[in-house]
């Protein structure tokens, strides 16, 4: 295991004055601010797009060098949108193999750098280039494929799939790192602009600018620490939804739930990858939070919100809400997790968490990862 | 320029190939290195049939890169006669039509440019089925 | 002698005939509204709709649809096809064939002959021309011709009522396994600019009057009464008439000049429900024809393309066209499945608007 010490957020937004890099520093440096430290081991970046739009080699190091603590070793890990949960997933085993005593996680990525148009053709790149990525099919093309499929299946409607972004939306209202902080109505979401039918305006993450950044210790680092990361789950999965069996089955998702040998009962808090309302839903009902056609259903009826018969997810709002810098996202999502289990989140607290978890997925889940932390 | 890039993955596009893996006897499309589903690089290049049906498709509105021209743009989940399953966009679509279930078939379209000088990219897509087969 | 005294020997015929008409239409009415044309420009031309390419359609697309149902229909095997030409006056490049993107994507590669080739209409009929000739002579086994155009016209010139896309195409091959053999062929040919498209310049321009008698009138007459001649065959030895319709008109005015009723043209005239389709205008009649044509029917195919020339050839349909017309989808089917659309979106996917450039 590895202990989260400290973190820094900036609050996701259209950030046109800061670089990739200047938010990378941001974020970095409130991380270190209350820690007193001479060294790092490693300054993991994750980071998706920064690599495409500043067209920068050893991303990493430069971010590193400009900290002012000594670093011995950066690199950058790309996972696409699971770039972040990535970079947990190395650091924790960099930790546990005493390789490292402290590494900092920062997570960075910029989405308003180019004009839309352009921005959804690179994001279009989380997909298979060389199958789906072929054809135009956008940033949410196959995931409304998955959509339609999901409504015709269970018979679930339009309106009842609303009230995930309704819930995004009340919970990131109360997060000051949000990017969208007003809320929505069944209504609002089922009429607002279609992106890529069914799937509306509403029903996506905005485009942002974002950091976080986690400080992560070895055992014998005495101190405050926030919280426990015990384990990074990961699983690969399919090039394409074509290729399942059941296009609707993440099966990668599956996988790490089974092996972390998740009960639902256990977990009291929870960041979700809710790139879409159907991501979130499917999300759901693949870790056995919801059974299979139901989740819509449970968040409408309050199961996932405080006071909820089920964990509190999303509590930051969800990539819907608190916003989705892809490559930063799981970086945000283990902070967000590890404030809650201290009692810290400046949002909507969970009652005494005990248990939390952070799952990020790559698109359809083409990668799947799932990060389990404990309260101290 | 992206000239390699579209031409050395040009046949399957063009002829509508799938890989059968000999060792699991699944199908795939478009033909990769190793079989999806066991690993095995055992694998033969087969024709796929050129039917099948819409199990699931969307209407694009923010459609990427400089493409208006294709807006609004329908994309489909297509699973062929023999259940081997495809996402590709569709084509001669009037959007209203539009249903799942509905009997589509193959044809070859323009898939992309590169630019207004490069090259142009062609590739399956599918439509509506015409009345015989 | 260019074309020999006797009547030619050939030993070849169509194995598989294709077909392809975009489902777009617009309404000559359509166009007369946006450019302040009075109906009786358009009526005159007796064309009610013209077939329009889809945004992501061209010439090429096109092309092939069409080779791959007269692949359907001839049953062969693609790999045994020595020729692929193509013809066409909006090839989607002006340097790099599109006869080998369609014979890669139709499987005759990499042991072919690929060409593209330009004469205005009649190009597709070149092709076949000299698919008949490699065929006969033995160097071929199977050749492939091609007709197909995303047709050009300037927007607001009268040749815009017309000018639409198609494609029609031709599986040649041995005279014992065609559905239609090919009893003679004459071609008249000289240089008469009725109709042109200058180099790098997206718009043809043409002479109006000048296009009838001094062009589609002469060079058609010419071909045909020279086939005539050298077979002896007279008007009444045929079932079908098929010309080179740029209009509803003057393939029903030439007919009746040589001496065909009108019946006879009516089963080979596409133009009045989806306009010309410039290199696939007669083909696409002729396609049309053997979708229905019984054994031993006897077929006259005239193709006429600016510049000018034209083609006369005398087909005779054999036992093997009835199994082979259900094979593929027919013209009508393609004429059936049809989307009005208006000049807006016309223009849109003609790429008419002035746009930054792309890429």
């Amino acid at each position: 295991m590895a202990y989260v010490t400290s973190v820094g957020l900036v609050r996701v937004n259209r950030n046109y004055h800061k670089s990739p890099r200047d938010l990378a520093f941001e974020a970095a440096s409130k991380a270190l601010e209350n820690v007193k430290l001479d060294t790092i081991d490693y300054v993991i970046v994750a980071s998706s797009l920064t690599y495409l739009q500043a067209s920068q080699f050893d991303l990493a190091a430069y971010i590193a060098r400009e900290l002012g603590v000594h670093v011995k070793s950066a690199f950058a890990i790309e996972a696409g949108e699971n770039s972040g949960l990535a970079g947990a997933e190395v650091a924790l085993n960099l930790i546990r193999s005493h390789a490292a005593e402290r590494i900092l996680l920062v997570g960075v990525d910029k989405l308003t750098e180019y004009i839309s148009n352009k921005t959804y053709k690179m994001i279009q790149a989380i997909y298979d280039t060389e199958s789906d990525a072929v054809y135009n099919v956008g940033h949410a093309g196959p995931m409304a494929l998955l959509m339609r499929l999901y409504m015709d299946r269970y018979g679930v409607d339009r309106e009842t799939l609303a009230h995930w972004p309704v819930m995004m939306h009340a919970h990131g209202k109360e997060n000051p790192y949000a990017m969208l902080r007003f809320t929505v109505t069944p209504d609002k979401v089922v009429n607002a602009m279609p992106i890529a039918e069914p799937i509306t305006l509403l029903d996506a993450y905005p485009l942002g600018d974002g950091a976080a950044a986690v400080l992560l210790s070895s055992e014998d680092q005495g101190g405050d620490h926030l919280a426990r990361l015990s384990e990074v789950y990961s699983s690969i999965g399919f090039q394409s939804i074509a290729l399942r069996d059941d296009p609707l089955s993440i099966e990668a998702v599956g996988q790490i739930a089974r092996e972390a040998g998740l009960n639902p009962e256990d977990i009291d808090v929870a960041e979700i990858h809710d790139s879409f309302t159907i991501t979130g839903i499917l999300l759901l009902e693949e870790l056995g939070f919801a059974p299979r056609g139901k989740a819509a259903e449970m968040v409408a009826e309050g199961a996932f919100t405080k006071g909820g018969s089920g964990p509190l997810v999303n509590a930051s709002g969800g990539l819907k809400a608190r916003g989705h810098p892809k490559g930063a996202t799981g970086v945000y999502m283990l902070a967000e997790v590890a404030m809650q289990l201290a009692g810290t989140f400046p949002g909507i607290k969970a009652d005494s968490p005990r248990k939390g978890i952070a799952v990020g997925v790559n698109a359809h889940g083409s990668s799947a990862r799932l990060a389990f932390l404990e309260a101290l | 320029m992206v000239l390699p890039v579209w031409w050395r993955k040009r046949i399957p596009r063009y002829r509508f190939v799938g890989a059968l893996c000999k060792e699991c006897g699944r199908i795939h499309y478009p033909p990769r290195n190793a079989c999806p589903y066991c690993g095995s690089r055992n694998l033969e290049l087969i024709p796929l049939p050129r039917r099948g049906v819409l199990e699931s498709y969307s209407i694009v509105y923010s459609v990427p890169g400089d493409n208006r021209l294709n807006a609004p743009l329908p994309i489909g989940l297509v699973r062929l006669e023999n259940g081997v399953r495809v996402v590709a966009e569709l084509t001669d679509v009037v959007p209203e039509k539009l249903e799942n279930g509905i009997e589509v078939e193959a044809v070859i379209r323009r898939i992309g440019e590169d630019g207004e000088t490069g090259t142009i990219l062609y590739g399956v897509k599918f439509r509506p089925a015409l009345g015989r087969k | 002698m260019a074309n020999s005294e006797n009547k030619q020997v050939i030993n070849a015929g169509i194995v598989g005939w294709g077909a392809y008409i975009p489902m777009y239409r617009l309404p000559t009415r359509e166009i007369a509204r946006v450019w302040g044309w009075p109906e009786h420009q358009y009526k005159a031309l007796n064309v009610s709709h013209k077939a329009v390419d889809g945004p992501d359609e061209d010439s090429t697309t096109m092309g092939y649809e069409a080779a791959y149902n007269a692949l359907l229909r001839s049953g062969i095997d693609p790999k045994m096809i020595g020729a692929v030409f193509f013809g066409s006056e909006s090839k989607v490049y002006a340097v790099k064939p599109s006869a080998t993107l369609i014979a890669e994507m139709i499987g005759a590669t990499p042991d072919t002959m690929a060409s593209d080739l330009e004469f205005a209409c009649r190009a597709g009929s070149e092709g076949l021309k000299a698919s008949l000739g490699l065929v006969s002579s033995g160097m071929v086994r199977y050749a492939l011709a091609i007709g197909s155009d995303t047709s050009q016209a300037e927007p607001g010139d009268v040749l815009e009522f017309t000018a639409s896309s198609g494609a029609a195409a031709f599986i040649v091959g041995p005279r014992s396994e065609s559905a239609a053999i090919v009893e003679d062929t004459y071609t008249y040919v000289t240089d008469t600019p009725d109709f042109w498209r200058r180099a790098e310049k997206p718009y043809p321009r043409h002479g109006e009057g000048f296009t009838g008698e001094p062009a589609y009138f002469t060079h058609i007459i010419g071909a045909v009464k020279g086939l005539f001649e050298r077979t002896g065959l007279k008007p009444e030895d045929f079932d079908y008439a098929i010309f080179h319709q740029p209009n509803g008109k003057f393939p029903l005015k030439v007919a009746q000049r040589l001496g065909f009723p009108k019946e006879k043209v009516l089963p080979g005239l596409v133009t009045p429900y989806i306009g010309n389709t410039y290199n696939a205008s007669a083909l696409l009649g002729l396609a049309r024809v053997l979708d229905q044509a019984k054994p031993g029917q006897r077929i006259l195919l005239a193709p006429f393309g600016s510049g000018a020339g034209s083609d006369a050839y005398s087909l005779v349909v054999t036992d093997l066209v009835e199994e082979r017309q259900d094979k593929a989808p027919k013209v009508d089917d393609y004429l059936a499945r049809s989307y009005e659309i208006d000049y807006a979106l016309y223009a849109k996917f003609r790429r008419i608007y002035v746009m930054l450039p792309r890429g």
